[in-house]
């Protein structure tokens, strides 16, 4: 297996943009060409995450932006998993690029749906879920973590206050992040009060409906030894999969395709929980940060919690979680997320995240998942 | 060939149609083609009390399309008593946690526009 880096990564910044899909798309991909210091023409690959094209009647993406960057002749695929479409995309050049299929290759998630409104987005969004049992019973995305939520919080004796201290300290990351679509520094009781979207969750607990895009190039060691100085290496990737719906799970109040993906990058890494210095997790809500920051390791089962209260997963903590500000707070266009969080990633390890950096961190994952996590990728990344 | 429409209308009698697993015995709603416990492509055909208790539920104020005359409503996880099983739905009526403790005995009554149906017993 070739050993993969990451030499570029660019992105718009997130929110309601006026800009079309493939004008976004094409404004984070040029970004992460330019950043990585290469021509189009070297580019070998595109793999193009999206899950609502239909949105803005632009589906089968991955042609229109490979024609748009000058390389209409380079294949590239289109690809749909849900909110963890991106990551599971940069999976798929990852493993390309290490089986020594290609030495350069372009991800490039994208997602641009606000315009439709909360209704359309609720509703589609919901048929990402096993949708005989759950979008077509009603059930919403935000009713789906809110279920886990109430299990959670009766499981483990935790409260709502406990899932707001989560939120906070997200929007307290995003404050420092330029790009971030919630720019807003909120309080605990902000968030109590904040309207219900689907007990026990509240506005301030859920992610909001996002624009953006978010590229990032790959190449073989090779390569980036010799075209930059500066780059990550990406030394563990892992996948996995869940029951589609909740009720086909033993225990609600975890996801299974987070610990099969994360046990399979630590292994691949050679590297336990303990070795990460921060880490970009899939917070669509403020209980899957909890439910995460623990399948992934950082904490016992039913602890995350007690983390949280203790400051351990913000900024200066031991452990800092979601520095970007997370979907919470820097947004969730669904396409773009996993490829945003590795953008996030590249910035903190090659010295570009400003005020949020940080400190002394050599070694970060991400974790990004589809829908309640049915399907999951985790990648671990290092400086070099 | 498996369809939904045969469990769908089980579940209008208050029953759910599931399939065991004729090798280990494990237990599938109704669309499963392989056994997930042992890879086993043979079932047999079981039909269970659609009867349970409320593990965990939200109630919904954003609705998707076509619920929102049904607002504030439940969507339920209920675990089926006497069985491994687990089956989500729709509960009216609803308004605060104080209408549903967890533990609260259920039972699917019916399945239309609004998926399956769950009532409190
Ligand atoms: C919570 C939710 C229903 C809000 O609906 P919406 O259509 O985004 O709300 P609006 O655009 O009408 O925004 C109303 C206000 O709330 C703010 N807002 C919206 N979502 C917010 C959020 N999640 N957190 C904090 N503020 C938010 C907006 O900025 C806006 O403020 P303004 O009036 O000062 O501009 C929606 O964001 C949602 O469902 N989020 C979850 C998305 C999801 O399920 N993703 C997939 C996860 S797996």
């Amino acid at each position: 297996m070739e050993k993969v880096c990451v030499i570029g990564a660019g992105s718009t910044k997130y929110g309601k943009l006026a800009d079309s899909i493939t004008d976004i798309a094409l404004q984070a991909s040029v970004d992460a060409i330019e950043s990585a210091g290469i021509e189009p023409k070297e580019i070998q690959a595109g793999y193009i995450s999206n899950v609502f094209g239909i949105a803005d009647k632009q589906v089968h993406l991955g042609p229109v932006i490979m024609s748009d960057l000058g390389i209409p002749e380079v294949p590239s695929l289109s690809i749909e998993s849900a909110c963890g479409s991106g990551s599971i995309s940069f999976r798929e050049a990852f493993a390309n690029v290490a089986a020594g299929f290609y030495d350069v290759v372009l991800a490039t998630g994208v997602e641009k749906v606000t315009h439709t409104g909360t209704e359309w987005t609720t509703t589609y969004f919901s048929y990402c879920s096993d949708f005989f049992y759950e979008g077509g019973a009603g059930a919403s995305f935000p009713g789906l973590f809110a279920s886990m939520a109430r299990a959670y919080l009766a499981e483990y004796k935790a409260t709502e206050e406990d899932l707001a201290m989560v939120a906070v300290k997200n929007h307290d990351n995003g404050m420092l992040n330029p790009k971030a679509h919630l720019r807003k520094k909120i309080t605990v009781d902000d968030v109590l009060k904040s309207a219900v979207v689907a007990s026990p969750l509240k506005l301030y607990d859920c992610c909001p409906f996002s624009d953006g895009a978010s590229s990032v190039i790959l190449c073989s060691e090779k390569f980036a030894k010799a075209h930059s100085k500066n780059y990550i290496q990406v030394i563990g990737s892992g996948r996995g999969g869940s029951p589609a719906a909740l009720q086909g799970r033993q225990h609600i109040t975890e996801i299974p395709s987070t610990k099969i993906a994360s046990q399979a990058a630590y292994k691949m890494a050679g590297i336990t929980p303990k070795d990460i210095d921060f880490a970009e997790v899939h917070d669509c809500f403020t209980i899957a940060e909890l439910v995460d920051s623990e399948d992934l390791g950082f904490f016992e089962k039913g602890k995350a919690v007690q983390g949280v209260r203790e400051g351990r997963t913000r900024l200066n903590g031991d452990i800092p979680i979601n520095p970007s500000g997370g979907l919470k707070s820097k947004g969730h266009p669904i396409g773009a997320t996993g490829i945003g969080q590795v953008a996030e990633v590249f910035d903190q390890l090659t010295g570009k995240a400003g005020e949020r950096t940080v400190k002394d961190a050599q070694i970060g994952l991400t974790h990004n998942f589809g829908a309640t996590g049915a399907s999951c990728a985790v990648h671990i990344f290092k400086s070099v | 060939m498996l369809s939904k429409e045969e469990f769908i209308n089980y579940t209008k009698e208050g029953k759910i149609l599931a399939r065991k697993c004729t090798r280990c015995g494990h237990l599938h709603l109704v669309t499963t083609y392989f056994c997930q416990n042992c890879g086993n492509k043979g079932f047999e055909n079981t039909v269970i009390d659609g009867k349970g208790t409320i593990v965990t539920y939200t109630i919904i104020t954003v609705p998707p399309e076509g619920f929102e005359k049904y607002v504030p409503y439940a969507w339920v996880v209920m675990k089926v008593d006497n069985s491994e099983l687990s089956i989500s739905g729709f509960m009216g009526g609803i308004k605060s946690p104080a209408d549903l403790p967890l533990g609260t005995k259920a039972k699917i009554v019916d399945h239309d526009e609004r998926g399956i149906v769950i009532e409190k017993q």
